[in-house]
């Protein structure tokens, strides 16, 4: 069970998680707080112990045991320049990367656009979405799993997943875990857009793909170069032959 | 001062990173200045005692030349973001609207990926979608117009 007394004697915001919603089962923590009327309140968190439709990018699945992980979601409802957006998308994973760090030293690798390794293994995932009307985004949800508990991952993967408990050999405190991530997450979306190139190096500190020959698929099209860089606005630079092109989305791997 | 000109220089305004600009010939001083809705306004003055400054929004003089005037009861849903449209929230779903459909405030028109933040657009208006000006899986610039909605 996740006890949310010690949860909330942990976590050190303001708003971040302030309002928190926990569930048992949902069938997905992003649709609830997109979707549902009832969630308006910026920083509002929504966790749930079981997700019947955890998703990914396009609709793949996000699979994870009943209350040995943690899946949430974060409501944000603050008017972000749009040209700022994705620093939202890199804080996120972020705040994952440093709070395995702090917690138990764990030597994480950052796969853009927000995927959290270690060893080459999957331990989180991050989606985010948004609905918008007119030019406005009016609510953004950042999705996030964290495989912490689960001792085995049966079945076949695009990456191969790992967990906090087999790359620390101890089960954890999800609750000690949680506000850890809030915590981070808050601190560092009040410096985002002030600062957003401390978040773009911190980013690219944990990225080991920078400078390697990679390959990006993209919906029926796969794309070779180097990943150059990020951009100042999140964007994968991939260098081929002579022209940089800005790539806005993909499954990224090394040739 | 030729209107052309000054047609041309609030496109430039509007479609760059400059949010200001002014430009004296003889006289005549022209400042385009660009709001947070990124609609230029234009104010011209003349150094004649009378003249008043003229304001002038970009949408009243783009409405002038004939080709692709959108009508006054056609509205643009454009994208909020840089990204990658689709038509559909899976590869093999059906699109979100076809040509025809009668769309509400709230109806989802489509998405627009960026890196791994899917952001579906919603319509904020009552009509039907008589023309999507994209193609599917297709890069979308901040500001591109997306779908053409007359309203009803």
């Amino acid at each position: 069970m996740f006890n949310i007394e010690e949860f909330d004697i942990k976590l050190d915001t303001e708003i971040i998680g302030r309002n928190f919603v926990y569930c048992d089962e949902v069938e997905s923590t992003n649709d609830l707080l997109l979707k549902s009327k009832d969630f308006n309140q910026h920083g509002t968190v929504l966790m749930a112990e079981f997700q019947t439709h955890g998703k990914g990018r396009k609709n793949r699945e996000w699979i994870s045991n009943a209350a040995q992980n943690l899946t949430f979601s974060i409501l944000l409802k603050q008017n972000y320049p749009e040209k700022k957006i994705n620093i939202i998308n890199l804080l996120s994973s972020l705040s994952v990367a440093q709070a395995l760090e702090n917690l138990y030293q764990l030597n994480i690798e950052l796969k853009w656009p927000n995927d959290v390794l270690v060893n080459k293994r999957k331990i989180a995932g991050i989606l985010l979405e948004s609905v918008s009307k007119g030019k406005k985004i009016e609510k953004l949800v950042v999705g996030i799993g964290i495989n912490v508990n689960q001792p085995n991952f049966p079945g076949k993967f695009e990456i191969q997943p790992t967990s906090v408990r087999k790359e620390f050999k101890s089960i954890v405190s999800r609750e000690r875990l949680l506000s850890e991530v809030l915590n981070i997450f808050e601190n560092l979306l009040a410096t985002a857009f002030e600062n957003s190139n401390k978040i773009l190096n911190d980013w690219r500190e944990r990225c080991k793909m920078i400078g390697e020959r990679v390959k990006i698929i993209q919906d029926n099209k796969t794309l070779v170069g180097v990943f150059d860089d990020i951009d100042e606005e999140g964007y994968l630079m991939l260098k081929s032959e002579d022209k940089i092109e800005k790539i806005h989305y993909g499954d990224v791997s090394l040739r | 001062m030729d209107i052309n000109l000054v047609k041309k220089l609030i496109k430039i305004v509007e479609q760059s990173e400059i949010s200001k600009i002014s430009i004296q010939e003889g006289d005549i001083k022209i400042k385009i200045s660009k709001n947070s809705d990124s609609h230029a306004e234009v104010a011209f003055t003349q150094n004649a005692p009378t003249q008043q400054p003229v304001q002038a929004t970009l949408p009243a003089i783009e409405k002038q030349p004939a080709e692709e005037a959108p009508q006054k009861n056609l509205h643009e849903i454009r994208s909020p973001i840089v990204g990658t449209f689709y038509r559909a929230p899976a590869p093999d779903a059906d699109p979100y609207v076809k040509i025809g459909d009668e769309v509400s405030p709230g109806t989802v028109l489509c998405i627009v990926e960026a890196m791994k933040l899917m952001n579906e657009i919603e319509s904020d208006v009552s009509g039907k979608i008589v023309k999507i000006l994209v193609e599917n899986a297709t890069p979308v610039e901040y500001n591109q117009p997306l779908f053409l909605i007359e309203i009803s």
